[in-house]
């Protein structure tokens, strides 16, 4: 189970809180003009890298405050959490965002390695 | 078969013996003994059966890493798959043994061996291919009563309860390494949690004969001496009888207390406990374990890990047998054979696959001088016997075989550190060619690895290697520590994994994996099909996915992998370790949650008058509602249901609302905020009204519907769906906070806060002026979809006019502490009226005679408004509202989309069944082309016949047209396509 810092509450157990997929991911503020596929974008696609991943939780089970973090999807490290309105961090501002897989597995798949990759 | 009692131990209680029954038969043990230990007092070879072939096992290990010696406890809710070298006996324990029937003697799935072929690697997913039909009826009853090993238990409501722990430091394993790290870290003021899985400390100092002087005193005194100082802290706590299994992300430990140990568990008393560490240091000090070496017969009773035979001698105080045959690749046998000579007991043999030169001088020394016949660079060949070890065939260097008379085989393949919860907590293991073995490399978490668990086989490295390792954490550095050891101080292996089979017979076997019967031909055989990636073949051969998880083979796997792949064990990797470590039951993880913990029961403030009045209750989330009410203690659910639907439409009926969910809009932008989360346009509506409005996803599907209230442009009431109240709230609070914080708005749950009736029929006006005799219930006065706010009993009452049957309603907004009362008023004034209370099913079949949909019955998050035939509920001249663009995609314009519609049968004596399709043919032939399904049917007192509502392709075209439905009963009947609507379309009754 995770640790998340609550920007209201401080660090809490994970299971108080639910996930709401990517951040940042901003409606139209025109929706009768964008097109389908724009708005298609804006309400079925979402991005899914692995590593530096922005994402939006809320304290279901606390303040009940929506929030943004940085997770490195790789290492499921918590980089970041920010309050909505703050902007968008840059990676560079992010400490520690070049940790490695737990066994230094290869850039893409997910061959979970026990053993050191030789 | 002679054990033979070591009285000299500190953890049998030689003078207080313990009654217990194995397979029926009656067994003396003493206080402290395991089942293991006892069964082995008694000379009790075999324990059990194996899974596969059915082949006679014994006692194999002594502790956690066993794979045979399981069984049933009868005397404790018939608990299956417990490791007899784990549980404590009590007076009065009853075990039984597992797998075997109809005796353990003589059980008649052993003809299970003689047929090996078809059970061979890969059989489940080979033999019960064809014939085709065979899988239903012949095969899957078969394999299902084949698998598994112990019998489910008794149900039983767990007394077990879980703990949180917060520390600085969890020390795992209180043995040499985890005492030293627990002194040397005493004096800081870390708060420190230590986790012992036996009840005692010690370790390897207690189970093995390896050291026997610690600093110069006699081990038991030391570790005593030390417990006390470490009790005497307030920063340090000792949970014993505690397992860690788990190792999560963040350093989160999940450790299983065992609080009954040596008793029968008590009702009322906790006989587990779940602790849940989280820790900012984790000290992996968990030890080793010993591995197997596989040869001819390597299963048979008799044969046991070195190590466990030491254990057995210097824990539990049982010789197993006094002249056993000792055989080795590396220098551990050493302490075990000093102990033997000095209880006057002589091993028959000692054979070791290294060559004299590598043997450690002072080990060669004792054979010598004792007379112990010794084969060097000889390896076992194989056993015999008949139920048990009889005869032992030793091969010497120059392979010729010697035949051994001896009923105990002692084996020592070597050592792993046990890095189990290493690698759960994502750590990286590194291949050592010294020791042969995995150890861990490289932590990815804040974990630290102190002695024989990080590698260290040597004595003289640990007390270095602690202060290293924990010097970060200010601790007091150790000095270095004298120990008399009975051991070499550094241990050797030399490379033995199989040794090579003289005979083959249909009964030789050599086995890798114990309990799930896997030989090492399987994984030959496995390997050569074309598996081999060890995940693959490990899932292939089923190889250490025991309940034992392979402890002490799964390396041995790996090495014998290696060498027919003719690559490095490290190339070959190990399949991944997950948690747990080893089984913990399910009633440990529920704890208390069970039963009427499991999940809240939410009832309504009339739940007692319900249950009075013969109410049959069922579940809508977490609430319980009045599904319908029995008139006499015979009437069914159809009777009952048609009774009230008939009574409601002729007279008047009530139903407890109360679960609906309610929620409080306020702020200076409370209008627009509504306007934008739902469809309709409240900009126009004027105060003290109400509108039924449709809550849409970003998606433009339905997502939720309910009445709004508008008190003024700043203050809104709305109710939601009783499932889907949570939903709404959270929905409505995401957009309040992302997309539109500048928004005033403040959202409130009242869904408890207020109790609601519906109360509808012709009658109702009639009631609702005799109980509220101060307001005017009148058309002109009280409008329909109008509401206000009146004083009853002192205290504030909302009342709406709405209507979910479709007749005259109204909605009864009321405290919960007067609603009681305001309901038996209802009555008292109703009763001449003919006022009856009314259930769900009653409910819903009313408001599908009237056309009204239910969110998640009749839509399924793929219907828009306009599927559902509710456009009229769009606000078109809104500019947005959430899902408005998405309503306009290709997609949910297209004309053909799957759209709402009535059904009913041509023959009135036909009925529809809810979930079934609508097709063009009355046959049901495949293939069949669908039209749509059936999401509500009834059978309607009112309408005389069975109704339904559909959601069919093109539904809306297709309304006069014929069409079949699928039944149950007679292939497919006819269909009249109509409107969704069924009784008063012209609204009268509504507006009456």
């Amino acid at each position: 189970m995770l640790i998340i810092e609550c920007p209201y509450c401080g660090p809490r157990e994970q299971c108080e809180f639910t996930n709401g997929g990517e951040a940042h991911v901003s409606r139209p503020s025109n929706p009768e003009e964008v097109t389908d596929k724009e708005w298609s974008e804006y309400v079925f696609f979402r991005s899914n890298p692995k590593g530096i991943y922005f994402e939006r939780w809320v304290h279901s089970h606390g303040c009940r405050k929506w929030f943004n973090a940085v997770r490195d999807t790789s290492t499921d490290k918590i980089l970041r959490s920010y309050e909505i309105k703050n902007d968008k961090p840059s990676p560079a501002d992010l400490e520690d965002s070049n940790l490695t897989t737990p066994s230094g597995e290869p850039d893409v798949g997910s061959g979970n390695f026990t053993v050191k990759k030789l | 078969m002679t054990a033979q009692n070591n009285k000299d131990v500190t953890h049998i209680a030689f003078h207080q013996s313990i009654n217990f029954t194995f397979d029926g038969v009656k067994y003396r043990g003493f206080k402290g003994d395991t089942i293991a230990s006892a069964l082995i007092r008694n000379n009790v070879r075999v324990v059990g059966r194996s899974f596969k072939y059915h082949r006679p096992r014994g006692i194999y290990t002594c502790g956690i890493e066993e794979p045979n010696a399981l069984v049933q406890i009868l005397s404790e809710h018939n608990e299956p798959n417990t490791r007899a070298t784990i549980k404590q006996i009590y007076e009065g324990l009853e075990v039984e043994s597992q797998n075997c029937w109809p005796s353990l003697e003589n059980d008649l799935g052993s003809i299970n061996s003689l047929l090996s072929p078809l059970f061979s690697a890969g059989f489940y997913n080979k033999t019960f291919m064809r014939p085709r039909g065979f899988w239903k009826k012949v095969y899957e009853p078969l394999i299902r009563k084949a698998a598994g090993l112990g019998k489910p238990p008794k149900p039983f409501r767990t007394t077990s309860t879980q703990l949180h722990h917060h520390v600085d430091v969890v020390i795992v394993g209180g043995g040499l390494s985890g005492l030293l790290a627990a002194k040397s870290l005493a004096k800081t003021e870390l708060k420190i949690l230590i986790i012992e899985q036996d009840g005692f400390l010690g370790g390897i100092l207690k189970n093995s004969n390896k050291i026997s002087t610690i600093e110069n005193k006699d081990n038991k005194l030391w570790i005593k001496e030390l417990e006390k100082k470490l009790e005497g802290l307030e920063n340090i706590k000792i949970l014993k009888n505690t397992l860690a299994t788990t190792y999560n992300y963040i350093n989160h430990l999940i450790a299983i207390e065992d609080r009954t140990t040596g008793t029968l568990p008590l009702d009322g008393n906790v006989d587990q406990i779940l602790h849940k560490i989280r820790a900012d240091h984790i000290i992996l000090a968990n030890g080793h374990i010993e591995r197997l070496v596989s040869f001819r017969n390597n299963d048979l009773p008799g044969i046991m890990l070195a190590g466990s035979f030491e254990k057995f001698i210097q824990r539990y105080g049982v010789i197993p047998e006094t002249n056993p045959v000792i055989f080795s690749n590396n220098s551990s046998c050493l302490s075990l054979i000093k102990k033997l000579i000095d209880l006057n007991c002589k091993p028959q043999a000692y054979v070791d696959s290294r060559s004299g030169d590598k043997i450690e001088p002072e080990l060669l020394k004792i054979i010598h001088k004792k007379n112990i016949p010794l084969f060097t660079n000889a390896h076992i060949e194989g056993c015999d016997g008949k139920k048990q070890v009889q005869e032992i065939s030793v091969r010497d260097a120059e392979g010729i075989i010697t035949k051994l008379k001896s009923k105990m085989l002692c084996v020592s393949g070597g050592f792993n550190p046990d890095v189990h919860l290493f690698t759960q907590s994502k750590g990286v293991l590194s291949w050592d060619d010294e020791y042969l073995t995995f150890k861990p490399d490289k932590s990815f978490q804040n974990t630290i690895v102190l002695g024989s668990n990080a590698g260290i086989f040597q004595y003289s490295k640990i007390v270095n290697d602690i202060n290293t390792k924990l010097s970060f954490l200010d601790h007091e550095p150790l000095l270095e520590i004298d120990l008399t050891l009975n051991d070499t101080d550094k241990y050797s292996i030399e490379k033995l994994w199989e040794t090579k089979h003289e005979k083959e017979s249909r009964w030789s076997k050599s086995f890798i994996d114990l309990q799930n019967d896997v030989t090492t031909k399987d994984l030959r055989q496995g390997i050569q099909e074309g598996f081999d990636r060890i995940e693959h073949l490990k899932r292939f051969t089923t190889n250490s996915m025991g309940t034992d998880q392979g402890k002490i083979s799964s390396i041995n796997a790996l090495g014998i992998v290696s060498e027919i792949l003719d690559k490095k064990v490290s190339e070959v990797g190990t399949t991944i370790y997950r948690p747990p470590y080893a089984p913990l039951s399910f009633a440990s993880i529920a704890g208390r949650g069970t039963y009427d913990f499991y999940d809240p029961e939410r009832k309504t403030s009339i739940h007692e008058w319900h249950k009075k009045n013969g109410a049959i209750f069922e579940d809508v989330g977490q609430w319980k509602r009045p599904w319908y009410f029995k008139s006499h203690p015979e009437e069914n659910l159809y009777e009952a249901v048609q009774r009230e639907a008939v009574h409601v439409r002729k007279y008047a009926g009530v139903l407890d609302g109360s679960t609906l969910g309610k929620i409080e809009i306020k702020g200076s932008d409370a209008l627009e905020f509504m306007n934008l989360m739902y469809t309709n346009n409240f900009s126009k509506m004027k105060p003290m009204s109400a509108r039924y409005a449709l809550m849409l996803g970003e998606d433009g599907m339905v997502m939720d519907d309910g009445i709004i209230s508008k008190i003024n442009d700043k203050h809104f009431i709305a109710t939601t769906t009783t499932g889907g109240a949570a939903k709404v709230l959270s929905h409505m609070e995401e957009f309040a906070q992302t997309e539109w914080p500048h928004l005033n708005v403040f959202l409130n749950s009242i869904t408890e806060q207020f109790c609601t009736f519906n109360i509808s029929g012709p009658n109702t006006r009639l009631i609702m002026e005799k109980v509220f005799k101060d307001i005017k219930f009148d058309n002109e006065n009280f409008p329909f979809m109008t509401f206000g706010n009146f004083t009853y009993l002192k205290s504030t009452v909302r009342i709406l006019r709405a209507s979910f049957t479709g007749e005259l309603g109204y909605e009864i907004y009321v405290r919960p502490s007067i609603a009681l009362k305001l309901w038996e008023d209802l009555f008292r004034f109703g009763k001449d009226e003919g006022l009856i209370a009314y259930g769900t099913e009653t409910m819903h079949l009313l408001r599908a005679e009237k056309g009204y949909i239910i969110v998640g019955q009749d839509t399924d998050g793929s219907v828009t408004p306009h599927d559902m035939d509710l456009e009229w509920m769009i606000g078109k001249n809104k500019k947005d509202f959430i899902g408005k663009r998405s309503l306009t995609r290709t997609d949910t314009i297209r004309s053909d989309r799957k759209q709402l519609v009535g059904i009913k049968p041509i023959d009135p004596n036909d009925i529809i069944e809810e979930g079934q399709h609508i097709i063009l043919t009355s046959s049901i032939k495949p293939p069949v082309k669908m039209l749509g399904h059936v999401t509500s049917s009834y059978v309607s007192p009112n309408l005389g016949h069975s109704f339904g509502m559909a959601v069919i392709k093109d539904g809306k075209k297709l309304i006069g047209s014929k069409a079949y439905v699928s039944s149950s009963s007679k292939g497919a009947f006819e269909i009249e396509i109509i409107k969704p609507i069924f009784i008063d379309e012209e609204n009268k009754r509504l507006v009456s």
